[in-house]
């Protein structure tokens, strides 16, 4: 009974699961791994319209004489998920680059698979320290925190901010943004007076906050998403705190304002993509974006449509001799790559170098400060 | 040859033949991939079985236990080097001890009180993993560079990976198979259908579940450990609640008290959302109704208890049939 | 005398400790009568949410209607769960079975299979993002009682959970559907024998139970202004564990041990790390386990 019962299914699996017809010969194949589904869904969807627009407007402009196709898995920030998408992405010879995953844990776990079986992996949103080390294979387009912590920095001893308060999620983000912001902080003669991590999630922050106001501080350095950030940021205006808040490009999504209403208001922050910037790439972006929502596309889906557009662009250096390895070669190249985000370029390690920019929330929108 | 023979031999041949063949016949990445997480998750629900299904002890914080294993395993392997060979015991003898510690004060808690000990356990555990960096590196998680070397072989094809999990599996429920079809484990079962009568008839029933949760929390150690080689990077969330519950429904759904319902219901819940992927953003409700007729139309699970000791005696025929002058053994 | 810095923690602790409460109220009811978990019980929590940001959208009623409407769906959603869930695995209604593991373990999977569904639906058709709220509607306006800040939420939090916790003694000990509820909950066969409707019984404690735990959902998701599909979840761990540590069937001694974490959670936020403070919660209910097993205000039982 066993015996049959569990070749019936394993039948089963193997009849299902074998690659349905493939699609017009000579399409170029990419995959994307992102959690469609799950407590992360939204991300991952953000990622699937933006880089949807992006392929839409490739495939139109007729750059290249063959389509080019993106295959979307869903992991839902699963890395038991992630890997297999990544095992079945790299089964699939067509298959010439992949993007994703969302969390940086994710990725790096489908990232071992990767590297063994030499496939390009374009993230834009992983950002553990170790990522883009894992292997040549591994770039992402999100700056690193190291980045971001050093402008803040310099930023608020610009403004004469001496005493900090840091507090960031308990994830391998947050421990580097933090990480990434005291130390050039402190080297500039800053003082760190508290720091403090939290779960992702969690819905109450009073305590914490009660305890930064406990040490006094000039402002408060915060890594954080838009979704903790509302909650942060609500509560920190509830309890009647007026410490300047300083964050980084996670925090930046018009959601947030939506969200937290005029608590947001002041609030500083360092970002690379600005929906409101006059240029005509942002605008065709948030244009396109702006016919399914009702808000301008946030830091994350724009990250997802450069990285779509930065591996397109390698596919067209790459054409007509596309292989992983052309591919790879072809991403590393990118060189001042102009994206909604600023302009791309990739060091030795597949890290990005980028340019930020320094932006408040006043009246309830985002704006640059110069 | 005896038809308990025949089915032995048709097993070891699907899992060290045919499986294999039809992986090589194939030869993705992605079914070795499933191949191999299913197998762990075997060894978890078989793990599980002992606990909750024979000792009727309900248990939600398996995952954290299957955790300690792969931390243990990944980071033995990526700090001191110490490889897969001596790692994989050390990642079950370490779940089990941790799981003898926390069985002391708890297992004479019962039914709910005992379930919510276990939550509460694997939550503790869990926030260890994710907090404590300087041991677990917390939510960077540990990245295990060293493959998988067995013996000083270096192991890194598909098949080789499979072969060695397939065959640390497969021994491992051997193990758990004959610990629940054997006096031990109809010891375990008296115990689930009543303790006190149990006690009554001279078994020691703390010990007993002492041993039961230990044993049980071995295997989901070396299971563990299986999943930090076989993957080379875990982090905290590979080991949430979520995942405890994802076991127990395994069981569950396999029908609770059934070896072979928890292996079934195993293999289900891993290869069934694979096969949804087609159809989308809906796999996850499918899931949720295919469990939910599973409970309701199959109460007995997939493979019900009373059909897996049938069919265990019928296997085990020649060993529990009563030899001239003895006892037999089992039930008539 | 008092640091304010402590008195601020105090009432933080306080006002999520009635946030626990609330939800842990009705989940006490329902396993007090039953005797089974039910895992559903967060989806409810959270159906109760979007009933409620749902009507704000629609036509933006005033805050009490809100909070009926909710209270309508929860109940609604209760009585559904009850008959998809729970009443396919009362077969048979001998007292063994009514009491039997089997029947426990199968209503316990089958409301895990339902909070699945309810969940993953909720993701499909809202997103799993936090939904955004009427801010008008947040009932987080900032009071100022000397040193301290509290919001008017944390009265109304307050209240609310107050009149449910009279208001469910007032009907457990005095009117005829309590004192049967009661009786089910006693010995469901017993009281069949007695001429109660036992299934109905069961069903009106469903329909009541969730029906708070919508309240409570809505509640907590204009507190915070943070309604998303997932948002049971956690909340509702915290008031499984002040169900126990109250005694399992002690729906008072389920409000104070949930406020009791509330204040663990808190005050330990000012000596270690927040990440950490959950475990004190956990480490509460363990020594709960270890030295009070039959809870901290639990009836005496034989065993447990």
């Amino acid at each position: 009974m066993k015996l049959t019962r569990r070749t019936a299914v394993l039948l089963t699996l193997a009849t299902s699961l074998t690659p349905i017809a493939a699609f017009a010969q000579d399409s170029v194949k990419i995959g994307y791994q992102l959690p469609l589904t799950g407590n992360t869904a939204q991300y991952g969807q953000g990622f699937h319209e933006a880089a949807e627009i992006a392929l839409t407007k490739f495939n139109a402009s007729g750059v290249l004489p063959v389509p080019v196709e993106i295959i979307y898995e869903d992991s839902r920030s699963d890395a038991k998920e992630g890997v297999t998408i990544a095992r079945k992405f790299v089964d699939d010879d067509d298959i010439v680059g992949v993007l994703g995953d969302f969390t940086s844990t994710v990725s790096m776990a489908a990232a071992q698979v990767y590297k063994k079986a030499g496939m390009v992996q374009l993230s834009q949103s992983a950002s553990h320290p170790d990522f883009a080390k894992i292997s040549k294979w591994q770039f992402r387009n999100i700056t690193t925190q190291d980045q971001e912590g050093a402008v803040n920095a310099a930023w608020m001893i610009e403004k004469g901010i001496k005493k900090v308060a840091v507090i960031a999620e308990q994830t391998d983000w947050g421990q580097s943004a933090a990480n990434g912001f005291v130390e050039p902080f402190e080297a500039a003669g800053g003082e760190v007076v508290y720091t403090e991590f939290f779960n992702r999630g969690l819905a109450d922050f009073r305590s914490i906050i009660t305890k930064i106001e406990e040490h006094e501080p000039d402002a408060i350095y915060t890594g954080f998403f838009y979704e903790d950030g509302a909650q942060f940021l609500k509560q920190v205006k509830q309890l009647g705190a007026d410490t300047p808040v300083y964050s980084t490009s996670a925090a930046y999504n018009d959601t947030l304002i939506e969200l937290a209403g005029d608590a947001t208001e002041g609030l500083f922050l360092t970002a690379t993509f600005l929906p409101s910037r006059q240029d005509e790439n942002v605008q065709s972006f948030v244009t396109e974006w702006k016919k399914t929502h009702d808000v301008a596309p946030g830091q994350f889906p724009a990250q997802a449509y450069d990285a779509v557009n930065i591996m397109l662009e390698a596919v067209v250096r790459a054409y007509p001799d596309i292989t992983r390895e052309s591919l790879r070669d072809a991403v590393a190249e990118t060189t001042d790559f102009p994206g909604v985000t600023g302009n791309t370029s990739f060091d030795d390690n597949g890290e990005p170098l980028k340019e930020l920019t320094k932006a408040t929330v006043s009246n309830g929108v985002f704006v640059e400060v110069q | 040859m005896s038809k308990s023979r025949l089915i032995k031999l048709g097993l070891i041949i699907l899992v060290f033949a045919l499986v294999p063949a039809i992986l090589v016949g194939f030869d993705k990445g992605y079914y070795y991939q499933i191949a191999t997480i299913a197998a762990i998750f075997m060894l978890l629900a078989a793990s599980l079985h002992l606990v909750t299904g024979v000792a009727g002890l309900l248990h939600l914080g398996h995952a954290a236990l299957y955790g300690v294993g792969a931390y243990v395993a990944a980071i033995l392997g990526a700090e001191y080097g110490i490889g897969f060979t001596i790692g994989v015991p050390l990642a079950g003898l370490s779940a089990a001890a941790i799981a003898f510690l926390v069985a002391l004060p708890t297992m004479r808690l019962m039914s709910i009180y005992f379930a919510v000990a276990t939550l509460g356990i694997g939550q503790m555990l869990f926030l260890i993993f994710q907090n404590w960096v300087g041991l677990t590196k917390g939510p960077n998680g540990v990245m295990l560079f060293s493959g998988l070397n067995l013996f000083g072989f270096e192991i890194d094809t598909d098949l080789g990976i499979y072969y060695v999990v397939a065959s640390i599996v497969a021994l491992s429920i051997l193990v758990l198979n004959r610990l629940s079809h054997s006096y031990y484990g109809n010891a375990l079962r008296s115990l689930r259908e009543d303790d006190q009568c149990a006690s009554a008839m001279g078994i020691n029933v703390t010990v007993m579940k002492i041993q039961a949760f230990v044993i049980s929390s071995f295997f989901a150690g070396i299971a563990g450990a299986l999943w930090a080689y076989t993957t080379g990077y875990i982090s905290p969330n590979d080991f949430q609640f979520s995942q405890s519950i994802l076991i127990l429904t395994m069981v569950v759904v396999g029908g609770l008290g059934s070896l072979p319902g928890a292996l079934i219901g195993a293999l289900l819940l891993i290869i069934l959302p694979e096969m949804l992927r087609s159809v989308g953003d809906i796999r996850n409700i499918i899931v949720g109704v295919m469990m939910f007729g599973a409970i309701l139309f199959l109460p007995k699970g997939l493979f019900g208890e009373v059909s897996a000791l049938n069919f265990a005696r019928r296997m085990l025929g020649q060993g529990w049939a009563a030899k001239k002058g003895e006892k037999g053994i089992g039930w008539k | 005398m008092f640091d304010p810095y402590i008195l601020q923690q105090l009432a933080i602790g306080l006002s999520l400790g009635m946030i626990y409460a609330l939800m842990a109220i009705g989940f006490t009811l329902i396993f007090g009568v039953l005797n089974v978990v039910n895992f559903a019980h967060g989806e409810v929590y959270t159906i109760g949410a979007f009933a409620g940001l749902m009507a704000i959208s629609a036509f933006g009623p005033p805050l009490l209607v809100v909070l009926f409407i909710a209270l309508a769906a929860g109940a609604f959603a209760g009585f559904s769960l009850e008959r998809l869930a729970f009443s396919p695995f009362r077969r048979f209604s001998d007292e063994a079975s009514l009491k039997s593991r089997a029947m426990r373990e199968a209503t316990l999977m089958s409301s895990l299979a339902m909070s699945i569904i309810a969940r993953e639906a909720m993701e499909m058709i809202f997103g799993s993002q936090f939904q955004s709220v009427d801010l008008a509607y947040l009932i987080n306006k900032p009071i100022n009682i000397g040193p301290i800040t509290i919001v008017n939420g944390d009265l109304i939090i307050f209240a609310v959970t107050l009149i449910m916790l009279g208001g469910l003694q007032w009907l457990l000990k005095k009117s005829p559907i309590g004192l049967s509820i009661r009786a089910v909950s006693n010995n469901a066969l017993g009281a069949k024998y007695c001429g109660i409707n036992t299934d109905r019984t069961i069903i009106i404690t469903f329909v009541i139970g969730s029906g708070m735990g919508a309240l409570a959902g809505i509640l907590v998701g204009l507190y915070y202004g943070a309604i998303f599909p997932a948002m049971g979840f956690a909340p509702g761990i915290k008031a499984f564990v002040a169900m126990v540590m109250g005694g399992l069937s002690s729906i008072p001694g389920a409000v104070i041990s949930a406020i009791i974490l509330g204040l663990s959670e808190s005050l330990s936020t000012s000596f270690m790390s927040s990440v950490w403070s959950d475990m004190v919660a956990y480490g509460f209910l363990l020594l709960t386990l270890i030295f009070f097993p039959q809870g901290l205000f639990g009836a005496r039982r034989d065993r447990v």
